[in-house]
C-alpha cells in the first residue's frame, strides 16, 4: 500500500471524525467554556506558601552587615512550618542579566544582589538599595519572597535599606500562571478522553469492525484520528489562550509556534494512552473508569494550581511521572517568560519520549483483531 | 464445482480470563463459487467466530482458510477488497447519514466517485431508503438500520457477502426484502454466506446447509439430502435431531 493512499484514507477518517465530533452540540460546551471557567474559577481563588525555594544571592560586598543578612534569610523558618523557607546559594560577580537568565532557565525563584558597598554604607548610616529579582512566571512564590524581603528590611536595618524589584516579565498575577498549564490539561484531558471514548464506542456498536474490513491500514485510521485531534486541540488551545488574554488579559509573551509545537507532540502522546486505554477496556463505560484513574490525579499532582517548588519531595518526586508536568513548565516558560527553545528542550524531550512510547503502545494495542 | 472458500481443520480457542473456550473445533468445508451457503446451529455454536475467521477478522488458532485462492492469515491484504461483511450488529455510525455511511464505506474501499455516486442512489432505492438518505441513521428503525447495513457491505461490489444472522429480530417485510436482495446477488455471481436462526430461510434459500453445534460441523449438504438422511419433513426436526432439545444461551 503506497503513502499517497494511506495519507488519502487517513483523511477519510479524519473528516469522518470531524464531521462526528462537530454533530455532538452538547460537546461544546465542555470543549471550549470549562477551560475558561476553570481559569476564572481557580484563579481568582487560590494562595498558597512557599518551602525550601531556591534563591541566588550575589553578594560582592565583603562586609559583616551583608552575612549577617544573608545568614538571616537563610535560617529563616516560616511561623507555622518546620523547614526553612530558602535554600540558598552564594556567587558574586555577577550582573542583573546574567541573573536574569538564571531565572529564565528555572535555576532560581529568586535573585538578590547585593551591592559592594553595602556594608560601609550600613556602617556610615547611608541609605543603599538591594536588588531583587523574582521568577514571576510563579506568582505564588514570587509574591511571597517578595513579601518576606520587605519586611525583613523594613524590621532590621531600618529605613535606609530599599530594595528594588524589576518586573521582568512584566506585570504578573495568579492568572498568568494557572492558564498555560489550564491549557496543557484541557488538551491533555480532551484527546485522551475524545479519543479513547470514540474508539470504545465504534467497539462497542460494531461499526470498528467494518471500518477494519476495508483495505485501510491500521496505521491509516491511527493518523486519521491523530490528524484530527492534532487539528481540534490546536484550534482549541489558540482560542482559549486569545478568550483568556482578552477577556481576562492574561499575559501571552511568546511564540504561538512554540505553543504549537509542545501541544502537537503533547497530543501525541495523549493520542496514544487514549488508544491504548481504549484498546484494554471492554466497553466505553470502562473506558471511562479507566481514563479517570489517569487523568484525574495529573489534574492534581502536576503542578497546575500552585507551583511545585513548594510541595514536599514525594509529591514533586509523584509530578515527575506525568508527563503534564512538563507540559505545564514548557507552556508556562513559553507562554509567561517568553522565552525560545532553548529553555524548553529538557521537557521538550521527555514530552517527545512520552510521545513516542504512547503512541507506540496504542498502535501496538490498535489490533486489527477486535 | 469450484471451491471460493477452502476451510481444513480449523479451530479457534479463547483464552478468556479464566476458561478457555473452544469456539471452533477442527472443522473442515468448502464453499462453492457462485452459492448461497447458509450456517445453522444453536447461539454459541462457532457461527460468528467462524465467520470472523474467514473474513479476515480474527486469527485461528489452528487450521487454514483460503478465501479466492488467499490465505487468510497471510494474505488478509488480497481477500478484503473482494470480500463484503454485513455483522451481527448493525455497526453503522448513528451520527451520520444514511448516505454518508455510504460514502464512508465507498472511500475507503476506493470506489471511483462517480461510480459509487451512481450505486448509493441505486441501493437506496433498491432497500426502499431514498427518502430516508440524509437522516442520521440513529433514528432508524431495526429493519432500516439491517437494510442499510446490507447494502453497506456490497458498495464495492464484492464478490464473496458475509452476512451474520441478517434477519434475526426483524418484521416479515423486512425479512422478504432481505431474501430478495440475497437472490438478486447471487444472480448477479456472487457467492452468499449467512447464519440464520430461522429454518424455512435456509431451507428456500440456500443451495447447502451447513449444521454447527459447539464448535464442531456436525452436518453439511443441500436442504433436501439434509431431510431425507433424517427423515424429516422440515429442517427444522433435522436441526432439533442433530443439536439435541436443550435450550442454550
Ligand atoms: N472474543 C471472545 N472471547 C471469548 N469467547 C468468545 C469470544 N467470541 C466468542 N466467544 C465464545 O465462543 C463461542 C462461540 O461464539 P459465537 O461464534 O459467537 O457463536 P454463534 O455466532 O454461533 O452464536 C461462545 O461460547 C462464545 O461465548
Ligand atoms: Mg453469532
Amino acid at each position: 500500500m503506497n503513502i499517497k493512499s494511506e495519507l488519502k484514507k487517513s483523511w477519510i477518517i479524519m473528516i469522518k471524525e470531524f464531521k462526528q465530533i462537530f454533530r455532538k452540540k452538547a460537546l461544546m460546551i465542555p470543549l471550549f467554556a470549562f477551560p475558561l471557567i476553570m481559569i476564572i474559577f481557580f484563579g481568582y481563588g487560590m494562595g498558597g506558601t512557599v518551602k525550601n525555594v531556591d534563591i541566588l544571592v550575589v553578594n560582592d560586598d565583603t562586609g559583616t552587615a551583608s552575612s549577617s543578612l544573608v545568614q538571616e534569610i537563610g535560617s529563616f523558618i516560616p511561623k507555622y512550618g518546620d523547614v526553612k523557607m530558602f535554600s540558598i546559594t552564594y556567587t558574586k560577580d555577577m550582573g542583573q542579566s546574567e541573573a536574569e537568565r538564571k531565572i529564565d532557565a528555572g535555576l532560581y525563584k529568586a535573585v538578590l544582589i547585593i551591592p559592594q558597598d553595602y556594608s560601609e554604607r550600613v556602617a556610615k548610616n547611608e541609605s543603599v538599595t538591594l536588588t531583587l529579582l523574582t521568577d514571576s512566571s510563579d506568582t505564588t512564590s514570587s509574591g511571597i519572597i517578595i513579601n518576606f524581603m520587605k519586611q525583613l528590611f523594613a524590621g532590621t536595618a531600618g529605613s535606609l535599606v530599599s530594595l528594588k524589584i524589576p518586573d521582568i516579565y512584566g506585570k504578573l498575577e495568579y492568572l498568568d500562571f494557572l492558564t498555560p498549564a489550564v491549557i496543557a490539561l484541557t488538551v491533555f484531558f480532551g484527546t485522551v478522553q475524545s479519543t479513547g471514548y470514540a474508539i470504545a464506542g465504534e467497539r462497542q456498536d460494531g461499526t470498528i469492525v467494518r471500518i477494519m474490513m476495508t483495505p485501510v491500514s491500521r496505521g491509516a485510521v491511527i493518523l486519521g484520528k491523530t490528524l484530527h485531534q492534532l487539528i481540534l486541540q490546536l484550534a482549541r488551545a489558540v482560542i482559549l489562550i486569545l478568550g483568556a488574554t482578552v477577556i481576562l488579559g492574561v499575559t501571552m509573551n511568546g511564540s504561538w509556534l512554540l505553543v504549537a509545537l509542545v501541544l502537537i507532540i503533547f497530543t501525541f502522546g495523549a493520542v496514544g494512552l487514549g488508544i491504548a486505554m481504549s484498546a484494554i477496556s471492554e466497553d466505553m463505560t470502562s473506558f471511562q473508569q479507566l481514563s479517570l484513574l489517569f487523568t484525574l490525579p495529573s489534574m492534581f499532582a502536576t503542578g497546575v494550581f500552585y507551583p511545585l517548588s513548594s510541595v514536599p519531595d514525594w509529591m514533586r518526586w509523584i509530578a515527575y511521572t506525568m508527563p503534564l508536568t512538563f507540559a505545564n513548565n514548557a507552556m508556562r516558560t513559553i507562554m509567561v517568560k517568553g522565552q525560545g527553545l532553548a529553555f524548553i528542550a529538557n521537557d521538550l524531550i521527555i514530552l517527545i519520549f512520552f510521545a513516542i512510547f504512547y503512541f507506540g503502545l496504542g498502535v501496538y494495542l490498535f489490533r486489527r483483531e477486535v | 464445482m469450484e471451491p471460493i472458500i477452502e476451510v481444513r481443520n480449523l479451530t479457534k480457542i479463547f483464552l478468556s480470563r479464566r476458561a478457555k473456550v473452544t469456539a471452533v473445533d477442527d472443522i473442515s468445508f468448502d464453499v462453492n463459487r457462485g452459492e448461497i451457503f447458509g450456517m445453522i446451529g444453536p447461539n454459541g455454536a462457532g457461527k460468528s467466530t467462524t465467520f470472523a475467521m474467514m473474513s479476515t477478522l480474527i486469527k485461528p488458532t489452528s487450521g487454514s482458510i483460503k478465501v479466492s485462492g488467499f490465505d487468510v492469515e497471510k494474505e488478509g491484504d488480497r481477500i478484503r477488497p473482494i470480500i463484503g461483511i454485513v455483522p451481527q450488529q448493525y455497526s453503522l455510525y448513528s451520527d451520520l447519514t444514511a448516505r454518508e455511511n455510504l460514502e464512508l464505506m465507498g472511500n475507503l474501499y476506493d470506489v471511483p466517485k462517480k461510480v459509487m455516486k451512481e450505486r448509493i442512489e441505486y441501493y437506496l432505492k433498491l432497500v426502499n431508503l431514498e427518502a430516508q438518505a440524509d437522516r442520521f441513521t440513529g433514528r432508524f428503525s431495526g429493519g432500516m438500520k439491517q437494510r442499510l447495513s446490507v447494502v453497506s457491505a456490497v458498495i464495492h461490489d464484492p464478490a464473496i457477502i458475509f452476512w451474520d444472522e441478517p434477519t434475526t429480530g426483524l418484521d416479515p417485510q423486512t425479512r422478504q426484502a432481505i431474501w430478495k436482495l440475497a437472490r438478486k446477488f447471487n444472480t448477479e455471481g456472487k457467492t452468499l454466506i449467512f447464519t440464520t436462526h430461522y429454518m424455512e430461510e435456509a431451507d428456500k434459500l440456500c443451495d447447502r446447509v451447513a449444521i454447527m453445534n459447539v464448535g464442531k460441523l456436525v452436518a453439511l449438504d443441500t436442504p433436501q439430502n439434509l431431510k431425507r438422511a433424517s427423515n424429516s419433513a422440515s429442517l427444522e426436526d433435522v436441526f432439533i435431531h442433530l443439536t439435541g432439545e436443550e435450550i442454550r444461551d
